[in-house]
């Protein structure tokens, strides 16, 4: 038997595998686009921009060495000037969310609050990647349409 | 003289904050807390409960 300390709401929001009944819907951890580009502190925007949109994203994730995210480079943010150094550039300590939150949960938030993209992180702050509020609509609008064929 | 950070009601419980937890922006029409926004999307329980042992 193993004693997980920290409890089991920490298990869920550091991305460990459950089971049980609710096991199988989707979450923002299982939407979340890992290939996400990251940019450290140092660099320079325009470096950034060069590697962000031709990889089909519309911001990228500042992280440290250890992936803990530490800023965020959204549409408005990546349109800087393209000397300027990323910690002067970015968003810094922008809201995160857990691995565990229900998609179809990130979904409606995310609409309600007009977001386009949302970092999902452990509970210890390490990136798991960038939900995209079109990744999100879609498979909820899939889950809500598996559960209307079900009944 | 510095300017007052705008500050904006939480729709779920009222408390006074600065910008909206989910979407960071300080005009957001729905803000809503830090805590409230844990609680709405299960990040956190609203009360913790007491184990036996």
């Amino acid at each position: 038997m193993y004693d997980y300390v920290a409890g089991k709401l920490d298990w869920l929001a550091a991305g460990g595998p459950i089971e049980g009944t609710d096991a199988a819907t989707p979450r923002a951890g299982d939407v979340a686009r890992g290939d996400v580009p990251t940019c450290g502190l140092d660099e320079r925007l325009g470096e950034v921009q060069e590697r962000t949109r031709p990889a089909g994203f519309d911001a990228c994730v500042v992280v440290n060495q250890e992936r803990v995210v530490l800023g965020l480079l959204r549409a408005k943010e990546l349109d800087g000037d393209p000397a300027s150094r990323i910690e002067a550039a970015m968003r810094p300590g922008p809201s995160t969310f857990r691995p565990h939150v229900r998609i179809q949960e990130m979904a409606h938030h995310m609409v309600d609050h007009d977001l386009e993209n949302s970092p999902i992180t452990t509970s210890d702050g390490r990136l798991v990647g960038l939900l995209r509020r079109d990744d999100a609509l879609r498979v909820a609008h899939g889950r809500h349409q598996a559960e209307g064929d079900a009944t | 003289m510095t300017e007052a950070a705008p500050v904006v009601a939480c729709v779920a419980c009222g408390r006074a904050i600065d910008c909206c937890e989910f979407c960071d922006r300080p005009d957001c029409s729905t803000a809503i807390c830090y805590r409230c926004v844990a609680v709405a999307l299960r990040q956190a329980t609203r009360d913790l409960h007491d184990h036996g042992g």
